[in-house]
Order: structure tokens, then C-alpha cells, then sequence
């Protein structure tokens, strides 16, 4: 499947520790996905460009890929 | 004592393959990240495969490259990503060990020989890493691996992309003698020459011919680029948070136009003593060497310098002596193209100050609350917040900031380190 770079607002919970948990991401249509559940975060670089922490989540029974590149944030996203 | 184990780690054309990272459809066309034409300095700095395949060379103008590959895309550096990167992977190196030295941005060493015992065989450590760099940041990495970081370095050239290659004390007459004397780090094109004209064209020739008149002929650099060849480099790959202490400030700029006297240089060099004024500052130093180059349009060089009296870090100071020396340096019988200004011999900055009967000590105390303002303000508000009102007269000439635009990554194999600390 063709994958798409999108970048997307984040609703992040910092914790006191200082770990990131992203909550929520918003497209640019103003909708606004909760995201499930974070299944592994580690550091890769994306088939469609661009590299940083790689957030594997669970968002609505789907498996998508966020990623924060420096100060930013996109998704591998399956709409072009 | 135990031979020790050193990684020479090269991002295989840096610039170029960052590039490729952030927009993949880049691999797919000839592209090179190339310098500003319209600001002059414009060169290739890096080519990506495609642009090599046609011909593209690093450091040729940008108008040669275009008339060999037409369809070359050009890339205006974005060095804040490269810097991010290079920094981010450096942080990866530090994982194995805590001996990582950088060598630019794109180079470094690795001292690998304590971390043996815990991460065990070298090989396959390197290998890791290559993978590891390829998978987290999505760029190809080459390794040489050796006892000396000399043959280290050159043993990360010889295969590309994500080439390995190790250099023991059983192999290096095979792999490294045959390849020619320019390979070896400090072997420049000046040396390169003197070399040739004694008939010495490879490294393997250059180990075996006589130190004494290496040394006669190009003094220390000759026993040392002996030393290289035969493969005693004994020196230290630095450790992580190793600082070469600082032994001079300066910057220098191609102008926007040529100018024809000095009275149309004084505003730019105006902007390059402010730079170098707050940058001494920053490092809290003062410095009584002050030097000045000139480039012509021709692009020859000119430099002078001078002591002053009392050391300073104040730009008006600076300026003063700068523009003297550029006065007595260069009759602008052909326009100037560019100019530089470094301040040396530095030393700590004593807010305490020797009195001198000659000197208006008012007007320095003026001077310097001047610069500490406008440098409170610029890094508040930005560096053309505030400028002095002689850079409004020609103001592409001085629209530009040395101290922000530019990293410099001053280079040098030795590090501030003298000869007698070891090195061979």
C-alpha cells in the first residue's frame, strides 16, 4: 500500500517523568482520533521521508504510524 | 601493549543523502546540495549517485555542474538538519563508547578498544552500528576499522555505500600500500607534489623512503605523514566531551557586490567585527592579534595583521585596527570580493582594565556598553532588530548576519594538541 506523509496536530500527555504519551492527533479537517493504544516506540527512520521517535499506535482497531521528527509530528498516512 | 581497536565512521555524501532522507523522490533524480549562487559562494557541497554518475564533483561552481547535467536539481543546505542529525547519530556512537571523536560533520572515530569486552568482536559491532544508523535515520554509513585512526580513516573510503573495511598489521601492505599517497590524511595537494617530484606516488613508497629527508624537506609534517604510512599513528581518539580550547575568533564573507574603496567596505566589516566582538564575548576572552584577509575579484588573497596594545573585544576596537590594515594591505586597484577579520592570542576577558595614558578610556567604556546592548537586544529580538545606521547605506552589502548564518566547524587533525603530546 502507498503511504502518504502527513503531518498532524498532537494532543500529548507529558508526564512527570518526562516520557511523551501522544493522546489524540488531529487531521486537518478538524477531526479529532483517540489514540487507543501506543504498541512501541522506538527510533526509525519512514519509508516516506523524514526520521525520528516512531510511535506504533492502535487508532480505531488500526495499526498507524506517528512519528515526531524534531519539533513536529506526521503520520504514514493510507489517504493521499 | 595491545594494539588498540578504532572505527572510523564516514556518512557517505552527508549533505546529499540528509536530503534524500527527509524527501526519498530525491534518490530518484540527479541532486546536489549546492551553496547560494545569487550570494556568490555558489559551489556543489554535496552530489547524490545520480549526480555523480553525470559527472557532478564536490566543490565544482555551480555553473559547471549545470553545464554537465542540465537537469541537475539544486538544494539550498539546510545546515540546522545536518547539524540535528550528525548530533543525533553522534549520540548513537556514544552508546559504544565513550571515546568519540568528530571529524566535521559528517566523520568520526571511535575508540573501540575498551568496549571489546562488552560488546565483543569489532566486526560485528560496526556492522550493527551501519545497521542501526541505516534503520533509526534511514543513511548509509562506511567503516574502517584499524589500530591507528589514520588507517582507520582511509579504510572507510575504500568501500562505499555501507562498505567495512578492517585493516590489520597482516593486511595493510596489501590493501593500503598501493593506493596513492593522497589518500593518507595530511597529504595535501602541495605535499602531494613535493612527494612527486621525488618519484613517491603511493603510500607504500612513501613508508619506505627515508624520514631524514621527509624531514628535511617539509619538517615535522614529513615524519609524521611517514609515521601515517607506516602505520604508527599512536594518537588518542579524543574523548566525547573534549573541547579544543579556543585560539581564535573570526569570520570572514564573500560580499554581495565587489566594492572599490574602503570607505564602501567599512559598513560590512562593520557587521564582521560586531560578529567577532560578541562571539570573544561569548567566550568570555579578549584577544591583541588582530588579522584581516582580502580576496580580490581575481581571488587572490591578501592578509595582514597587528598587535595592539591592549587586548580588546569590543567591535569599534576591532574595526579601528581592521580597517587600517585592509588600508595598508589593498589599494583596490582590482574590487574587492571578500573580507575577513579574526582576532588572536586570546586571553581571559578581565572586566579590570590596565589604564593607559594614551588611550580615551571613555570612549572604550562607551564602545563596550554599546556592543553589550545591541547583543542584548539582537538575542532577544533578533539579530536585525538593531543595527548601526552606516549598514543602512548599502544595505544588501550588510544584510547579513555572520554570527547566526554560519556554523564553522573549525577542523584540524591535531585539535589545538601539539606534536609533543604524543601524537606519533
Amino acid at each position: 500500500m502507498e503511504l502518504y506523509k502527513r503531518y498532524v496536530d498532537v494532543i500529548l500527555m507529558q508526564k512527570r517523568t518526562g516520557d511523551i504519551t501522544p493522546m489524540y492527533l488531529i487531521w486537518e479537517n478538524g477531526q479529532k482520533y483517540k489514540i487507543d493504544k501506543v504498541l512501541s516506540r522506538e527510533r526509525r527512520a519512514s519509508p516516506v521521508g523524514g526520521c525520528g521517535m516512531r510511535y506504533v499506535c492502535l487508532i480505531q482497531g488500526n495499526r498507524r504510524n506517528l512519528y515526531q521528527e524534531k519539533d513536529k509530528w506526521f503520520i504514514e498516512s493510507h489517504q493521499p | 601493549m595491545e594494539d588498540k581497536v578504532i572505527f572510523h565512521i564516514d556518512i557517505n555524501h552527508c549533505y546529499a543523502q540528509i536530503e534524500e532522507m527527509k524527501y526519498p523522490e530525491l534518490r530518484f533524480i540527479p541532486m546536489a546540495v549546492g551553496g547560494h549562487e545569487e550570494k556568490r559562494h555558489g559551489i556543489i557541497l554535496a552530489k547524490n549517485d545520480l549526480a555523480k554518475k553525470a559527472g557532478i564533483k564536490t566543490g565544482e561552481s555551480l555553473r559547471e555542474a549545470y553545464e554537465k547535467c542540465p537537469d541537475l536539481l539544486i538544494i539550498p543546505p539546510a545546515y540546522n538538519d545536518y547539524i540535528y542529525y550528525s548530533h543525533e547519530i553522534r549520540k548513537l556512537y556514544q552508546e559504544y563508547t565513550d571515546h568519540v571523536e568528530p571529524f566535521g560533520l559528517d566523520e568520526a572515530w571511535l575508540d573501540f578498544t575498551g568496549s571489546q569486552l562488552i560488546y565483543g568482536d569489532p566486526c560485528m559491532t560496526a556492522g550493527r552500528i551501519q545497521q542501526r544508523v541505516l534503520q533509526e535515520f534511514g543513511l548509509t554509513v562506511s567503516v574502517g576499522i584499524s589500530w591507528n585512526k589514520a588507517f582507520a580513516k582511509l579504510g572507510s573510503d575504500l568501500k562505499k555505500p555501507s562498505g567495512m573495511t578492517v585493516i590489520t598489521r597482516d593486511n595493510y601492505k596489501k590493501i593500503v600500500w598501493p593506493l596513492p599517497a593522497s589518500d593518507l590524511l595530511y597529504v595535501g595537494y602541495a605535499t602531494e607534489k613535493k612527494l612527486r617530484s621525488r618519484g613517491v606516488y603511493t603510500i607504500g613508497q612513501l613508508a619506505n623512503y627515508p624520514v631524514r629527508w621527509l624531514k628535511e624537506s617539509m619538517g615535522i609534517a614529513g615524519e609524521v605523514i611517514s609515521a601515517f604510512a607506516n602505520g604508527e599513528d599512536r594518537s588518542n581518539v579524543a574523548e566525547t566531551f573534549f573541547r579544543t580550547p579556543v585560539k581564535s575568533v573570526g569570520n570572514a564573507m564573500t560580499l554581495i557586490h565587489d566594492v572599490n574603496d574602503a570607505d564602501e567596505l567599512r559598513p560590512a566589516m562593520y557587521v564582521l567585527c560586531e560578529a567577532v566582538a560578541s562571539r570573544l564575548k561569548d567566550h568570555d576572552m579578549e584577544g591583541s592579534v588582530i588579522s584581516v584577509s582580502a580576496r580580490s575579484g581575481g581571488l587572490d588573497w591578501y592578509g595582514k595583521q597587528r598587535k595592539i596594545p591592549q587586548p580588546t573585544n569590543v567591535s569599534e576596537e576591532i574595526l579601528k585596527t581592521a580597517m587600517e590594515l585592509i588600508e595598508e594591505s589593498y589599494d583596490f586597484s582590482i574590487p574587492l570580493r571578500a573580507a575577513g577579520v579574526s582576532v588572536s592570542q586570546l586571553h581571559p576577558w578581565h572586566s579590570k582594565r590596565q589604564l593607559s595614558l594614551f588611550t580615551d578610556e571613555e570612549a572604550y567604556d562607551d564602545a563596550l556598553r554599546i556592543d553589550t546592548a545591541m547583543d542584548r537586544i539582537r538575542s532577544r529580538y533578533g539579530f536585525y532588530s538593531v543595527r548601526r545606521a552606516c549598514t543602512l547605506i548599502d544595505r544588501p552589502l550588510t544584510e547579513f548576519d555572520p554570527k547566526g548564518d554560519h556554523t564553522v566547524y573549525p577542523i584540524g587533525y591535531f585539535r589545538g594538541r601539539k606534536l609533543s603530546d604524543g601524537i606519533i
